[in-house]
């Protein structure tokens, strides 16, 4: 009985380690901050992230020069790389030797700023709503990590139109190994996906509006038959381990992906945080709206990468993510709300029990097959004592020691 | 205050036949209401902040370390208290005064709860939950001696069963009517001033078991002065808590049950709204419902699981079963997404049972002039464990989630399991008499009564006893030599009676719920 169980925790620890290992392949970084560009100034942000693997090179283009932050994926041949040609601070061609195999991208372009007077928390679109663009954000780098190991950017964008003021935050991380993001909602990020975070900080509301919330409107293109869709895949998993209290994660597949297993992927918890010290307290609902077909933003580096691209076979859709709950207190009540997702090639990775857990679990197993092995060794050890003793004593009660012993036993055990 | 001629002259007034006399049933029973609505209020109120977890978070902000305090606050006056709540009526209130005292305490505490809420003030909440702990645990030793007092003799068994089950309704409705309540007072209020509001609604409860308090001295002053009913005020220590050292190892593994079992009970009910709202995308109101399913099961079940161990005994083995299947509900809401209330109710029929089995086994271990004393002991390690656990039960949830809460929830459990094993273990080695069958157990009482008596009819001829009673099973010859006089086992046994009756509730089959259990 015991050699199994540690046979069942050995297994259960193996594949647990396997399982953390398969995740992530291992990717060479190479990262540069507006390669090749001679004007760029502080203002200015491209970064472009060369990670090189045993099988193909994934390209990845960070841009923020348009004011639309863009994040481009693109999967090459082992030693393909991608050149950029400049005007001024702005990247006017991407080229590559080899054409990319596949290309995955999004792009928040607008902001929405909704009326919810039924407090309901999800954007609807039959409900008042005003757009705020933000091809004219200007961001700043604040922070820049450029290693073999990791790399991570964080600027900050300031809204200064008619309608609204305030600051975007972003921040983008890649890093070649598999690992929970170090903030809530953690979530996974390897060598073949880029988290990436948005905070809305002290957005100003409409005149118009009492009730406001905000949502982002995002931008998802495919190298795929624009005829086909995107898939919006719910699932739910038993551990919320790392995003406590929430149980699902949303993926939404390009039609690749679904089909072949090798295309690109957003995923998500739907959760996001109404303070910038994140916590089960400080969360609220994500919302995620269905698709609609769109075309590319004007004037947009998603425009200038695609040129040349077929329309047929380049899907474009986008979708609105809202945040909040019904009672929150609308956007006001804390001037803040983050969101964060992963955007990647592959699989999704999905979320595994930690070694805690496994262990927990394992021990418990141990104890349960120790304590009926004991259990039955009693029961067989009680059955055996009394077939050995009962020819000499047919009855025991009647036996005065027995009795005796009996007696002390009830009173006082 | 009367002569005792007067009493008799009303008595003799009022004929029995009337409803008015407190001898006859119906008046009995209008006093059974009134004792039912007792602890109504208080066990209504204890769990209001579980029916609208969600609520606190979203309107008071808090967040679940914070929300669970309110719990584990209830239980810190409660370590000490359980002790001496019901010393303080024996001895200085006496059973109308402890009553509507500790009543009046247990409303002020609700009203001050839903004060801070409804100013958003944290430390008011906290205030507020711990003044209803002091009152809340003392009120249900005052209630159990009111029934003692009425219904000694007659239809006791049944009448604690029923009161018992009746407060632990009070968790029940609860759970089903403060989320409409909610949403009502949502119409006119916003904010945390709505959750406030709603609050002082529930509070309503609490002044509801006042004036059912207030209505039930009166009865009972008018009882006292009709029968010439006299309330007995001891001024002895009612609890020895130097008997600890004579307990033996099993009633010690029993209260690592007593904490370990229901620390996976408590915080789950206290926490498990918003982990089926989570987990199971249930509604707030159905999650409510789901979530009462174990106090409507305990307050159902427990009669029927008390004749059901009447009748079969073995308490240890249905211990036993009953934390298997409790770790079986917990595996199945904790590792699959089947519908929770079937996790739920096997939880629901496990604790009934459990309780059914378990309680009875601290009086078949401790000696009957201790009991007040080790079952003190076993609702104080209780009530220390909650206070704690509940604190780390929230801690978990916010830094680990609701998954690796069931994994500590199962981890207890097990250490459950293990105690209940070592139990079985050790009764085996000392002849099995906490897991016999009634019938056996009955014969060998009846022979060790017979032995007992030839004892005493020894002791008597030599007047050398101790004052001590027998502990020690495994010496014969000092167990005879401590055996006390006559004139004292009676006077012990006098006391011993008296702290029975205040803890028969964990005695009687269908009564197995002490307190908060």
């Amino acid at each position: 009985m015991f050699p199994s169980t540690i046979k069942v925790y050995i297994i259960f620890l193996i594949v647990f380690l396997l399982q953390s290992t398969a995740y992530g392949q291992h990717r060479t970084i190479t990262s540069k901050l507006n390669p090749g560009c001679k004007d760029c100034g502080l203002n200015s942000t491209l970064i472009y992230v060369k990670a090189e693997g045993l099988v193909d090179t994934i390209h990845q283009i960070w841009d923020f020069t348009q004011g639309i932050p863009t994040m481009i994926l693109a999967v090459g041949s082992g030693n393909s790389s991608i050149d950029i040609n400049w005007s001024g601070s702005k990247p006017m061609n991407f080229s590559m030797l080899e054409k990319p195999h596949y290309s995955y991208a999004t792009a928040i372009d607008k902001i929405y700023e909704y009326n919810d007077l039924e407090d309901i928390g999800a954007f609807d679109v039959n409900r008042p709503y005003r757009i705020q663009s933000l091809k004219n954000v200007s961001w700043e780098l604040k922070e820049s990590v450029l290693t073999s190991k990791k790399v991570m950017v964080r600027l900050r964008g300031t809204l200064r139109d008619k309608e609204g003021r305030g600051t975007v935050e972003m921040k983008l991380e890649y890093v070649n190994f598999t690992d929970y993001a170090r903030t809530l909602p953690h979530l996974i990020h390897n060598a073949n996906n880029t988290l990436v975070d948005i905070s809305l900080v002290n957005l100003t509301t409409s005149r118009h509006f009492n009730s406001s919330r905000f949502a982002v409107h995002l931008v998802l293109v495919s190298e795929d038959l624009n005829n086909l869709t995107m898939h919006s895949v719910t699932r739910k998993s038993l551990d919320d381990e790392h995003t406590p209290g929430v149980f699902e994660i949303i993926e939404i597949n390009s039609p690749r992906l679904w089909f072949t297993g090798s295309g690109g992927f957003l995923q998500f918890r739907p959760v996001a945080y109404v303070e910038s010290q994140r916590n089960v307290a400080s969360s609220t609902l994500a919302h995620v709206s269905n698709f609609t077909k769109t075309s590319l933003p004007q004037w947009s580096t998603l425009e200038t990468f695609y040129e040349g691209y077929d329309k047929m076979s380049l899907l474009v859709q986008d979708l609105v993510v809202s945040f909040g709950e019904p009672g929150d207190g609308f956007y006001k009540q804390h001037n803040y709300t983050a969101w964060s997702y992963t955007l990647g090639y592959g699989w999704p990775p999905a979320p595994s029990l930690s070694l805690m857990g496994v262990m927990i679990i394992s021990l418990g197993i141990t104890v349960l097959m120790a304590l009926l092995g004991a259990g039955c060794v009693m029961f067989v050890m009680r059955c055996w004592c009394r077939k050995t003793t009962s020819p000499s004593h047919p009855s025991h009660l009647t036996d005065e020691d027995s009795l005796e012993r009996r007696c002390n036993g009830f009173r006082t055990i | 205050m009367d002569s005792p001629l007067s009493s008799d002259l009303r008595s003799s007034q009022l004929a029995q036949s009337s409803w008015c006399h407190p001898a006859n049933k119906v008046h009995r029973f209008l006093a059974l209401l009134l004792m039912c609505f007792l602890c109504f209020g208080s066990y209504f109120c204890y769990d209001t902040p579980g029916a609208l977890a969600d609520n606190f978070k979203g309107d008071s902000h808090l967040n679940t370390s914070q929300f669970a305090l309110l719990y584990s606050i209830y239980s810190w006056p409660n370590v000490i208290l359980c002790f001496i709540g019901g010393y303080l009526i024996d001895r200085y209130f006496g059973i109308r005064l402890g009553t509507i005292i500790y009543m009046i305490i247990v409303t002020l505490g609700a009203i001050i709860f839903a004060t801070g809420v409804y100013i958003n003030a944290y430390w008011l909440m906290i205030l507020g939950r711990f003044i209803f702990g002091i009152g809340g645990e003392s009120l249900q030793v005052a209630v159990n001696s009111y029934v003692v007092l009425w219904f000694k003799g007659k239809e006791l068994n049944m009448v604690f069963g029923l009161q018992l089950s009746f407060s632990r309704f009070g968790s029940t409705v609860n759970f089903w009517v403060m989320e409409p309540i909610y949403r009502w007072v949502a119409n006119y209020y916003g904010g945390y001033e709505r959750l406030g509001v709603a609050l002082f609604i529930a509070s309503l409860t609490c002044v509801g078991s006042l004036i059912c308090g207030l209505l039930l001295g009166w009865m009972d002053y008018r009882a006292e002065k009709i029968l010439g009913r006299r309330e007995e005020h001891n001024s002895e220590e009612p609890l020895r808590l130097l008997d600890i050292v004579h307990f033996k190892p099993v009633f010690w593994l029993v209260s690592v049950i007593c904490v370990a079992y229901y620390l996976a009970i408590f915080p789950f009910i206290a926490l498990g709204k918003l982990f089926f709202e989570r987990k199971f995308d249930f509604l707030p109101q159905d999650a409510n419902t789901v979530n009462s399913m174990v106090y409507l099961l305990s307050a159902a079940l427990s009669p029927f699981f008390g004749i059901l161990i009447d009748k079969t005994g073995r308490n240890v083995m249905w211990v036993i079963i009953s934390t298997i299947t409790t770790i079986g509900a917990h595996f199945l809401l904790a590792f699959t997404f089947f519908n929770p209330y079937l996790g739920v109710i096997i939880l629901g029929i496990s604790y009934s049972l459990l309780a059914s089995g378990l309680w009875p086994l601290v009086a078949l271990i401790v000696a009957g002039n201790q009991l007040g004393t080790a079952y003190g002991i076993c609702q104080a390690v209780q009530n220390l464990g909650l206070a704690t656990v509940l604190i780390l039960a929230g801690v978990i949830v916010d830094r680990y989630g609701y998954f690796m809460l069931e994994m500590f929830f199962l981890a207890c459990l097990f250490i459950s399991l293990i105690a209940a094993v070592l139990i079985y273990i050790v009764d085996s080695a000392n002849n099995g008499v906490l897991n016999m069958s009634p019938s056996t157990r009955e014969s060998i009482t009846k022979q060790c009564d017979d032995e007992n008596d030839d004892e005493t009819a020894n002791l008597l001829d030599h007047e050398h006893g101790s004052e001590q009673e027998v502990t020690d099973s495994r010496d014969q010859t000092s167990s005879i030599q401590n055996q006390p006089p006559l004139v004292q086992r009676d006077l012990a046994q006098s006391q011993s009676d008296r702290i029975r009756s205040r803890y028969i509730t964990q005695l009687l089959p269908n009564t197995n719920i002490p307190e908060r259990q």
